[in-house]
């Protein structure tokens, strides 16, 4: 199956109806009631539990360019699954809001998202429903914040500014600063 | 009277036939231990020599590389990705490298598509020569590691030869490889193209990585010590594995044929004739012969991209500045660790919204907490070392 026709099968199967295959990645979107079932779904087609992690939909942000347009405010939660035959895989999102950041675990059905979602649990302060282990992973005990947040500064470049800006190109969320006289690149 | 105390001790029953009551004890293994690769901690539970539990805590190189992609640009973020897994550096740089490709709507040249595909076999290959030679030593072997060692460090001085660097090489550029050296802005620039030589000396360097194969079969394969240490260790059944995201060489010794290589068009393997090797049972041993085989596979790979390799440019034309279109790809590679990939979220700026980092070791040793369990104490070492894992890669 090409991607297209892998987000529209899998979609199929979850019962999805919203799907996506721009740029060769299929992706389907499930509501965040029928989240664990989806994947209970689609266990026995993609056995291959990959990764899951999220993104933080914000337009307060203390890192990265400011939001040209206004984004939903939401935390995309993102697993992806796949097999191991003839390469098909899918990525499933979820939205979860931001007022009440929780979402049951797939511990029971992947074995493997325990990791992952204590990842996501202590970068995004997603609470995982039911999850066995909530220790940080990474971070030390003590840490607060959830530093993958995009609220969250990053306090090195609070202190001392990126020593990368001698660079030709202006960093993400300055203004363009090419320094450069605009000569197109050699040709090969 | 010593005659008697021998009889006596040939008389008594060796095998503990008796359930010994022991306490249950804590042990604490790293995150400083020369098995751990790195800084990998393990507070493990035994009863006796049997392992009960096992807690990995890792972390303690948490670099925090997806927070700091978001505020770098495209280009400088190939200074950060081929530090994930140093071991194989290039390696690293290709799935991320592709995934802004392909949301730019560009793609490499022919000839830097086979280049990069040489130097990732070739990471390849330096990578599981590091892994055949140190696996032998942790389990009291030294002599495999001054052999497969001298080989390794011809790869590399390979790969240096081409990047300029050995184990980061910061070789990639998005729509190619690194074009120019040399030159300021007013002097026209210096084209650079693999270094004169390096196809022959490849070839030759090739040859003797295969005979060091040959030579590890001898001496690590057919020693028997290796042999018992490995066999029927650390089994990791082919559904355990899968649903723990365990890949590449550690899920093909459980059977699973499977290769993104062939699967995933991300560099021209199309194009060439290999075999994906697997193994039957899942131990060790079948760990540590799924890579040696993987190196044959690669030097095969390498002879016939050396042949095939075509001219013609090595960067497409890309915008001075970088900005990539708004979109979301995920691009996932086969690395010698397993499968890592990049999950790039962009918003159309000059550096990515959110970068997800699929790597493979971390999968890979997630498995632990279940595969260790009813172990014995000396064969932790053995199944950490088969699993083939950086801390690097681990934490990111």
């Amino acid at each position: 199956m090409n991607p297209s026709e892998a987000a529209e099968h899998f979609a199929g199967l979850v019962g999805a109806g919203r799907f996506s295959s721009d740029f060769g990645t299929a992706k389907v979107f499930v509501p965040r009631e029928r989240w664990v079932e989806a994947h209970r779904t689609l266990k026995p087609h993609l056995p291959f539990f990959s990764w899951l992690s999220a993104i933080d939909w914000s337009n307060e942000r203390a890192v990265g360019e400011p939001a040209e347009s206004p984004v939903e405010e939401r935390y995309e939660v993102l697993s992806r699954l796949g097999d191991v035959t003839e390469g098909n895989a899918v990525i499933l999102s979820t939205d979860v809001p931001k007022d009440a950041p929780s979402l049951p675990t797939l511990v029971g059905v992947y074995g493997g998202a325990n990791w992952h979602e204590r990842e996501s649990a202590e970068m995004f302060g997603i609470v995982f429903e039911g999850h066995p282990n909530t220790a940080h992973l990474y971070l030390p005990d003590g840490f607060e914040g959830h530093p993958l947040r995009k609220t969250f500064p990053l306090l090195s470049r609070e202190v001392k500014p990126w020593p990368g800006t001698v660079d030709v190109e202006g960093m993400p969320g300055e203004t363009n600063t090419e320094a450069g006289d605009g000569e197109p690149e050699a040709e090969a | 009277m010593i005659d008697n105390r021998l009889a006596a001790i040939h008389a008594s029953d060796v095998s503990v036939s008796v359930e010994l009551e022991t306490p249950e004890m804590t042990l604490n293994l790293g995150p400083q231990h020369p098995s751990t690769h790195g800084v990998l901690r393990l507070v493990a539970k035994v009863d006796g020599e049997m392992i009960t539990s096992v807690e990995p805590v890792i972390g303690y190189m948490h670099r925090g590389y997806e927070k700091l992609a978001e505020v770098r640009t495209y280009p400088q973020i190939t200074a950060l990705v081929n530090r994930i897994d140093w071991v194989s550096g290039f390696a690293n740089e290709i799935p991320f490298m592709v995934a802004v490709e392909r949301l730019m709507g560009i793609e490499a040249p022919p000839r830097a598509q086979y280049i990069r595909l040489i130097l990732t076999e070739m990471a390849r290959i330096s990578s599981h020569l590091v892994f055949l030679s140190s696996y032998p030593l942790e389990l009291g072997a030294a002599t495999p590691l001054m052999h497969a060692l001298r080989e390794r460090e011809r790869v590399l001085d390979l790969i240096e030869g081409v990047t300029g660097g050995r184990f980061h090489p910061n070789f990639n550029r998005i729509g190619g490889v690194k074009p120019a050296a040399g030159g300021g802005s007013g002097q026209k620039k210096v084209l650079q193209d693999l270094p004169a030589g390096f196809l022959a000396d490849t070839r030759k360097a090739m040859d003797e990585v295969d005979d060091v194969c040959d030579d590890m079969v001898n001496l690590v394969l057919g020693n028997e010590i290796f042999v018992k240490r490995t066999r029927g260790v650390g089994i990791i059944p082919k559904d355990r594995g899968m649903e723990f995201g365990v890949s590449g060489p550690n899920l093909r010794a459980s059977g699973v044929k499977f290769d993104l290589r062939k699967s995933d068009a991300y560099l021209p393997y199309a194009n060439f004739e290999f075999d994906i090797p697997t193994g039957a049972n899942g131990d060790c041993l079948d760990r540590y012969w799924v890579r040696m085989e993987e190196i044959r596979q690669a030097t095969r790979i390498v002879r016939q991209a050396i042949d095939g390799l075509p001219g013609g440019d090595l960067q497409a034309k890309v915008p001075r500045i970088i900005k990539v279109p708004a979109g979301e790809v995920y691009v996932r590679a086969e690395n010698p660790k397993g499968e890592m990939g990049y999950h790039v979220v962009s918003e159309g700026g000059r550096g990515p919204y959110r970068l997800k980092i699929r790597s493979a070791s971390f999968s890979n040793i997630s498995v632990l907490p279940w595969l260790l369990v009813g172990q014995l104490v000396p064969d932790i070492i053995a199944v950490l070392g088969s699993l083939d894992f950086v801390l690097g890669d681990v934490d990111r």
